[in-house]
C-alpha cells in the first residue's frame, strides 16, 4: 500500500464526517501555487505563461497559512511554478505540517538536492517529482536535456535521507505506453513510494495546442497502460480515478474538490480551467458557477477533461460515500493487475495531430 | 468501435487546442457594449500585460487576471488588474476609454514543434544541454 494507513484514515474520516454533515462541496486536497516562476519552459505548460511582473510575485507564509485555514482540506499540495524556487518555501511548508495536513511538494527536481537540507522527513511529507517518463520522453516533454538525470539523481538523494518520494507523470498525445510501462518500472526499482498520473490538460494558454489528449484517447492510452499491470506497480491515488482513466467507469466533475490559491486568489472553478478568481474560500464556493463546469456541463473547456483535479475527488467521493464504492476500492486494490489479454500494452496509437512527439537524445543525436 | 485489439484500431485523429489569435499591438474598438465585452474576454485571455486608458486619461499598464461580465449593465462589469507598478485595482467597464495589448504574447511560439525545430538546429551545431530557456524576469 503506498500511501500511509495514517493517511487513508485522515482522508477517509474526514469525507466521512463532511458527508454526515451534508456538505455538498467541500474539499479534499487543497493546491497552492505559492509563485508561479519556473525554472523549465515546458511547451504543454499553461501554469507559467506571465508577465515578468507576475512571475516575480510570491505568497508570503502568512498568506499561504491564511489559504489553508480557510480551505479545511486534510491534504494540501504545493505545485507551481517551481515551489522550490521560493525563497520561503521551507518554512511554508513548516507551517502548513505544523498544522497536521498532509503536504505534496510538487518539483521538477532540478534545485531538489540543493534544497533537501531544508527539509525534515515525516510522515505527513511528501515530494512528489515530476518525471514525464524515460530519459529521452521526459527531457524531450519538458523542453530541456539533462532534466531526467538531475531529477533521478535527487530523488535518490532524497530517498536515502527518509523522505517520501513518489512521481507525477503527464502524458500527452503520441506517449509511447511500452516506454511508459518501463518508466514506471525503473521508478519502483528507483524505490518511490507510489507514481501519479495525468493526462495533459487542454490548457488554453498553453505554448504548444497541438498535443491534447481527448478523452477516447486517453481512455485507450491509459487503457494499454494500465491493463495486465506489473505486479511491482505501486500508484499513490485512488484505484477507481485510475479505472475511469481507463474507461472502467464514468463519474461526474468534482471541480470544488481540489481548490487552487495562488497569487491572484482562490481559482473558479478549478486547478486547470482559469475562469475568474474569488477573494476567498467562501466565496468561491459561493459564487462559482458550479453547474457551467464539468463534462456534463456541456463547457467546451471541460470537454476532453479527465484530470485528478475534477475527477479524483469524486473517486474518493464514491469509496466513501456509498458501500459499492467500498467494494469497488477493495476489489481494485487487490486484484489490481487488470489483466486483459485484448489489450496490446506496446504499440503507439495515438498520434499526436501535428507529427510524432521526437525522443530527443535516442532518435536525434 | 470496439477497444479490442486496440494496436490495430484506426482513430480519427481529433484537433484539440485553441488557434491563438495574434493580440500582440491590437487595439480593439470600443464603440458598442458588445465591443466592449468581446475586447475584455480576450484581454482576459490574453497571456501578456495590457494597457489600459481610463476616461479621466489614467493609464494603467497590467495584467487581466480577473472580469466580472455577468451583469447586462456596463456600469456593474469590473476588470481587475495587477498593476506594473503593484497592487491591484478594480476598474467598472463604464470608466475604461480604451484598451491596448501592449505586452508581449508570452507564450507565442513555444510549441512542441518549434522546441523540435530549435533542438535540431543546436544539434546540428554540436551545442550541448540543450533546452528552452525560461523568460527573463528582468
Amino acid at each position: 500500500m503506498p500511501v500511509p494507513v495514517s493517511q487513508m484514515w485522515t482522508v477517509a474520516s474526514y469525507v466521512v464526517r463532511q458527508k454526515l454533515r451534508r456538505r455538498k462541496h467541500f474539499p479534499v486536497v487543497l493546491m497552492l501555487e505559492p509563485l508561479m516562476r519556473c525554472n523549465l519552459a515546458c511547451a504543454g505548460c499553461g501554469k507559467i505563461q506571465y508577465p515578468a511582473h507576475i512571475l516575480k510575485k510570491d505568497l508570503s507564509p502568512e498568506e499561504c497559512f491564511k489559504a489553508v485555514d480557510e480551505c479545511g482540506a486534510p491534504m494540501v499540495s504545493i505545485p507551481g511554478g517551481e515551489p522550490l524556487m521560493h525563497p520561503r518555501i521551507a518554512e511554508i511548508v513548516e507551517g502548513i505540517l505544523a498544522r497536521k495536513k498532509y503536504v505534496y511538494l510538487c518539483t521538477n527536481g532540478l534545485l531538489l538536492n540543493e534544497k533537501l537540507d531544508q527539509f525534515k522527513p515525516s510522515k505527513y511529507f511528501s515530494f512528489v517529482v515530476h518525471m514525464d517518463g524515460q530519459r529521452e520522453h521526459h527531457d524531450f516533454s519538458v523542453c530541456r536535456e539533462g532534466t531526467y538525470d538531475k531529477a533521478v539523481e535527487a530523488i535518490r538523494e532524497a530517498l536515502k535521507r527518509g523522505f517520501r518520494v513518489t512521481t507525477n507523470t503527464t502524458l500527452f498525445a503520441g506517449a509511447d505506453p511500452k516506454s511508459v510501462r518501463e518508466f514506471f518500472d525503473e521508478m519502483m526499482d528507483l524505490g518511490v513510494e507510489g507514481l501519479m498520473l495525468s493526462p495533459g490538460y487542454t490548457y488554453d494558454k498553453a505554448p504548444d495546442q497541438e498535443h491534447f489528449l481527448s478523452r477516447k484517447k486517453t481512455r485507450r492510452l491509459f487503457r494499454q497502460i494500465l491493463s495486465n499491470r506489473n505486479k511491482q506497480w505501486k500508484f499513490n491515488m485512488s484505484p477507481l480515478f485510475l479505472e475511469f482513466l481507463m474507461g472502467r467507469r464514468e463519474y461526474r466533475c468534482t471541480p470544488w474538490g481540489m481548490p487552487t490559491y495562488n497569487i491572484f486568489g482562490w481559482q473558479k472553478p478549478c486547478y486547470l480551467l482559469q475562469d475568474g478568481y474569488a477573494d476567498t474560500f467562501e466565496e468561491l464556493i459561493r459564487d462559482t458557477k458550479w453547474e457551467h463546469y464539468g463534462t456534463e456541463s456541456g463547457n467546451p473547456k471541460c470537454a476532453n477533461c479527465m484530470v485528478h483535479s475534477g475527477y479524483e475527488t469524486s473517486a474518493v467521493n464514491d469509496t466513501f460515500g456509498s458501500l459499492s464504492g467500498f467494494l469497488a476500492t477493495m476489489r481494485a486494490t487487490i486484484f489490481n493487475r487488470y489483466k486483459d489479454p485484448d489489450v496490446d500494452n506496446f504499440t503507439t496509437t495515438t498520434p499526436a495531430s501535428s507529427g510524432p512527439l521526437v525522443q530527443i537524445s535516442r532518435s536525434e543525436a | 468501435m470496439s477497444d479490442s485489439k486496440l494496436s490495430n484500431s484506426q482513430e480519427k485523429d481529433e484537433k484539440l487546442g485553441v488557434v491563438h489569435e495574434n493580440l500582440q499591438g491590437w487595439v480593439p474598438s470600443m464603440a458598442s457594449d458588445e465591443e466592449v465585452r468581446g475586447a475584455f474576454e480576450k484581454a482576459f485571455d490574453y497571456r501578456g500585460d495590457l494597457t489600459i486608458t481610463l476616461k479621466d486619461g489614467q493609464k494603467i499598464e497590467g495584467y487581466i487576471f480577473d472580469r466580472r461580465a455577468d451583469s447586462p449593465r456596463l456600469g456593474e462589469c469590473i476588470v481587475r488588474v495587477l498593476p506594473k507598478e503593484g497592487g491591484r485595482v478594480t476598474i467598472p467597464y463604464s470608466d475604461i476609454a480604451a484598451l491596448a495589448f501592449t505586452g508581449k504574447d508570452t507564450a507565442a511560439g513555444k510549441s512542441f514543434e518549434a522546441w523540435v525545430k530549435k533542438y535540431k538546429e543546436k544539434k546540428a551545431a554540436g551545442e550541448k544541454n540543450i533546452g528552452i530557456d525560461a523568460e527573463p524576469l528582468d
